[in-house]
């Protein structure tokens, strides 16, 4: 089990971050987005198709071959990438849906919609077939028992810087502020003067950027696939329930919790040969945590029902 | 035992530290109208909610009818006698009002799955006997006209007759209005308190919130007083009226 | 009335497109798609009365479809398709398909007893995930389900009740014998389910559901369980699902671990938003027209793609299904057939 571990660490820091960035967008607007996991697939999708070399007809169609560039630089305009389209998102479909007003019921089932149309506009783009980031192989090495190569403990100290500031700015900035105070009442935060129409266009970019970012490292730590946002946002939810949804700081810490549970899982005596089922546990996890503690970990009662 | 039909111990309520109900004893005696008023935030709607378990409690007993309903859900308190109105009207604004009393009236058994499935005899007849209940109630509150309009062309004050006439299809022991009058024209209104008056007059226990208190004060065997989720004052009209602590809580008195 | 005159117009024009884009072979293409069409159709009834009738949502229906469907077959004759052990004694197939139904019915009350007391979103949460574990185990637990090799060889049980006219018919017009048996029986099924329908909506316990769909709060304040309620039709919409997951397994002939994705949930969603959330009829006309869109969709990979392959063909299909639910929700949420009065989509 305990070789398992460093793949937990790993998996745990990605829907983390996943969760906190859901947790967000859902405490500010409400909107169950279930096109979240596209825009985690977005932000590795891009470090690919910038950073893959231009000869390599892998991933993309002749006609939209690789950039090329710099994999760091790469990843920065992904992520700015990212956030304008979670910018686009809210100024072109969700606010005009908030204005017209459309419940909450019908906004999801309009990013249903939009997740289907993402993923497979990602696949007609790119292949079916898993692809990486260009990265020199590492072997992996003992980190206190653990197994890890050197990069993955780079992503994993990097996840939890990442994991701080989010919480600093939360916590610190009048924006950050901001946000909570929308999350806990739009009444009173428009009341005391808080443009909340600003706030949720901060809050979607702030939230596809973090998504983008998650996606990266996900592609680094695994590999990119078209369909990776679907596969990762299930557990996600699993995550933001366990630790309280509209939370963020729960949703940190249930995804985390969630992230290793899944790895730590693989080791089990009773799932030998059946490793495909381990995601079927965590999920099946959040559907046991409903039943006993609906309001998750550190959620409070009001906001479930 | 006692004739009081509520009664209710050391109910509080808090909201992340904020303490909205606190109530130590309250109850309700049989055959009066009782108004609950007090200024904004005073915790009088958490407190329905509290009694009607529409909200649970952090701590404290409610009884009804002798019975510990502390834990008891909010339908079954309704299947035992205790209805409820809404602060913000609600009815069911897609069906008719025809549709809303019938909703209201018909039995559990009737809208068991498989009995409305096969349609059985029994269930016609009963659905029969309700027509002359709603029409009667509908015409008691001057509704009858309007019965196969959709409830959301209703006016405002028709909104809050028509919840208040789907609560008596629940033939109630108890009825506990939350703002029967806030939007609603002063001829209706006056309608609406000479309904109330009737409705106590023929045994429904009657408790409400309510701003208006000119109405208050005219209808009520008994007002109580809520202030910052306690309850500051009990008693006739006439006491309250002249109660100092009530003065002193309706003008935000700060002289302490 | 305008919208049942646009519904034939609509039905008659996919008709023509199927009979004009096909030389030859057009009454098998005409079968083939009025099968799915009917397997959906029968699914987004299902759906409807979860989100349609109770404002429930469904996002794991292919898992209540593959539960009646696995259990249906496992308890009639059939085999297993790696080793091909063969289990040749079972149940009579109508009381299998009771089993089976139950089931479907049984799993709606799982998922719904955790969700149904919290907040809508919870349930979509739910059903989602239960597709994915659904689509997890059964690939995985292949010494039952066969996994991705699937169960094979249980047709027989229902093409022995196959009347003779049948034959007759698909002879005439060299179509599939054992296909349209399961056309028939799936558009049957339709008439009967929608008959049951449009009699409990007018019942009580339809009058009650839409009270619940409206307003839950209310609903206590006069004394009825609205939890109850709520599982009650999710169960039963349930069920409806699991007959349609029986009918699709029947068509195949097969059931293997891809048979039921998740994906084929959102198939399903489409059909039923374009024919008209809350109609009754709707779904059913909404899963026409949709197969009949899919087939036009792949005719644009082949404008987009010199040859398109499975990949291609899949990818457009689907972008047309996102778009297409997108679109109908944000513009003309009612469908084709919905009833504009009776729309949600102020519900929060």
């Amino acid at each position: 089990m305990i070789e398992q571990l460093g793949n937990g660490l790993l998996l745990g820091v990605i829907i983390a971050l996943g969760s906190v960035a859901l947790s967000l967008l859902y405490g500010v607007t409400r909107i169950v987005n279930f096109a979240h996991g596209e825009i985690i697939a977005l932000g590795a999708v891009m470090t690919l198709f910038f950073s893959s070399s231009p000869d390599s007809s892998l991933l993309f169609f002749d006609r939209y071959s690789p950039i090329g560039i710099n994999f760091f630089g790469s990843i920065v305009i992904s992520i700015i990438l990212c956030g304008i389209f979670g910018a686009s998102l809210e100024i072109f479909l969700f606010r005009p849906l908030r204005k017209n007003n459309f419940g909450n019921i019908a906004v999801l089932v309009v990013t249903i919609g939009l997740s289907i149309f993402l993923r497979h506009i990602y696949l007609l783009f790119a292949s079916a077939k898993p692809s990486s980031f260009i990265l020199e192989l590492q072997r992996r090495e003992d980190y206190f028992g653990i197994q890890l190569t050197p990069r993955n403990v780079q992503v994993l100290v990097l996840g939890f810087i990442v994991m701080i500031l989010v919480g600093l700015f939360l916590t610190y900035t009048k924006t950050g502020k901001a946000m909570r105070a929308v999350r806990d009442s739009s009444d009173l935060a428009s009341v005391t003067g808080i443009n909340s129409d600003y706030i949720i266009l901060v809050t979607w970019i702030f939230s596809s950027m973090l998504a983008g970012f998650t996606g990266i490292i996900q592609g680094v730590i695994n590999n990119v696939r078209w369909n990776m946002g679907f596969l990762i946002l299930l557990l996600i939810f699993a995550g933001t329930v366990l630790g309280g949804i509209g939370t963020s700081f729960g949703a940190m810490f249930g995804g985390f919790v969630i992230g290793v549970l899944v790895q730590l899982s693989v080791g089990l005596e009773f799932m030998d040969g059946h490793t495909e089922a381990k995601n079927a546990l965590a999920l099946g996890l959040m559907i046991l945590i409903l039943l006993i503690r609906p309001q998750g970990i550190f959620g409070t009662k009001d906001r479930i029902s | 035992m006692s004739n009081n039909i509520l009664s209710v111990n050391s109910l509080t309520k808090s909201f992340g530290g904020l303490e909205a109900v606190n109530v130590e004893n309250f109850q309700i005696n049989s055959n009066e109208i009782t108004s609950l008023i007090g200024p904004n935030g005073a915790g009088k709607t958490t407190f329905f909610d509290l009694i009607t378990r529409f909200q649970d409690a952090d701590s404290g007993s409610i009884f009804f009818k002798n019975k510990n309903v502390s834990k008891t859900n909010s339908y079954m308190l309704a299947r035992l006698g205790m209805v409820r109105t809404f602060q913000l009207t609600r009815v069911f604004d897609r069906m008719t009002v025809y549709e809303n009393m019938q909703f209201a009236g018909s039995s559990i058994k009737n809208e068991g799955f498989l009995n409305s499935l096969f349609n059985k005899t029994s269930l016609r007849k009963d659905e029969g006997n309700l027509i002359e209940k709603i029409d009667d109630t509908l015409k008691m509150l001057n509704l009858y006209e309007m019965r196969n309009a959709y409830a959301r062309e209703l006016s405002g004050g028709q909104k809050k007759l028509l919840e208040l006439g789907r609560s008596l299809m629940k033939d109630p022991e108890i009825l506990l209005l939350d703002e029967p009058l806030a939007g609603v024209n002063p001829k209706l209104a006056d309608n609406i308190l000479e309904i109330i008056t009737n409705l106590n007059a023929k045994g429904i226990n009657i408790l409400m919130v309510e701003h208006n208190i000119n109405a208050v004060m005219k209808i009520s065997d008994r007002v109580v007083v809520m202030a910052e989720g306690k309850i500051i004052s009990d008693g006739k009209p006439d006491f309250v009226r002249s109660d100092k602590k009530v003065i002193e809580a309706y003008l935000g008195s700060s002289d302490e | 009335m305008n919208k049942y005159i646009t519904a034939s117009l609509l039905l008659l024009g996919c008709i023509a497109y199927i009979f004009l884009s096909n030389d030859t072979g057009s009454a098998r293409v005409f079968v083939n798609l009025i099968t799915f069409a009917g397997v959906y159709g029968l699914a987004a009834i299902g759906i409807n009365v979860h989100f349609g009738w109770t404002g429930l949502l469904n996002f794991g229906h292919a898992a209540f479809m593959g539960i009646g469907a696995y259990t249906t077959v496992l308890l009639i004759p059939h085999s297993l398709g790696r080793e091909g052990v063969i289990i040749s004694t079972g149940l009579p197939l109508p009381i299998a398909i009771i089993f089976g139904l139950i089931a479907s019915a049984l799993l709606g009350l799982l998922l719904g007893l955790p969700t149904l007391r919290l907040r809508g979103d919870y349930l979509a949460i739910v059903t989602i995930a239960a597709a994915e574990i659904f689509r997890l185990l059964v690939r995985d637990f292949e010494n039952l389900t066969g996994g991705v090799y699937g169960i094979i060889q249980f047709s027989d049980s229902l093409q022995v009740y196959r009347p003779n006219f049948v034959d007759v018919i698909s002879t005439k017009y060299d179509v599939s014998s054992a296909q349209l048996w399961v056309a028939i029986l799936t558009w049957i099924s339709i008439v009967l389910v929608i008959i049951i329908l449009s009699r409990l909506q007018k019942s009580p316990w339809g009058r009650a559901l839409r009270a619940v769909r409206e307003d839950e709060d209310a609903v206590r304040a006069l004394g009825k369980n609205a939890v109850w309620l709520k599982l009650q039709s999710f169960m039963l919409g349930a069920a409806i699902g699991g007959l349609s997951g029986i009918f699709l397994v029947f068509n195949y002939g097969t059931v293997q671990a891809s048979t039921f994705v998740p994906v084929l949930t959102f198939y399903i969603w489409a059909a039923l938003i374009l024919g008209g959330v809350g109609s009754l009829g709707g779904p059913a006309l909404g899963a026409i027209i949709f197969w009949v869109i899919i087939a036009g969709t792949d005719s644009i990979s082949r404008l987009l793609f010199e040859s398109p392959d499975g990949q291609q063909l899949a990818g457009v299909r689907f972008v047309i299904v996102g778009l297409l639910i997108m679109l109908f929700m944000i513009f003309r949420p009612s469908g084709i057939l919905g009833k504009k009065e009776e729309l949600l989509l102020d519900v929060k």
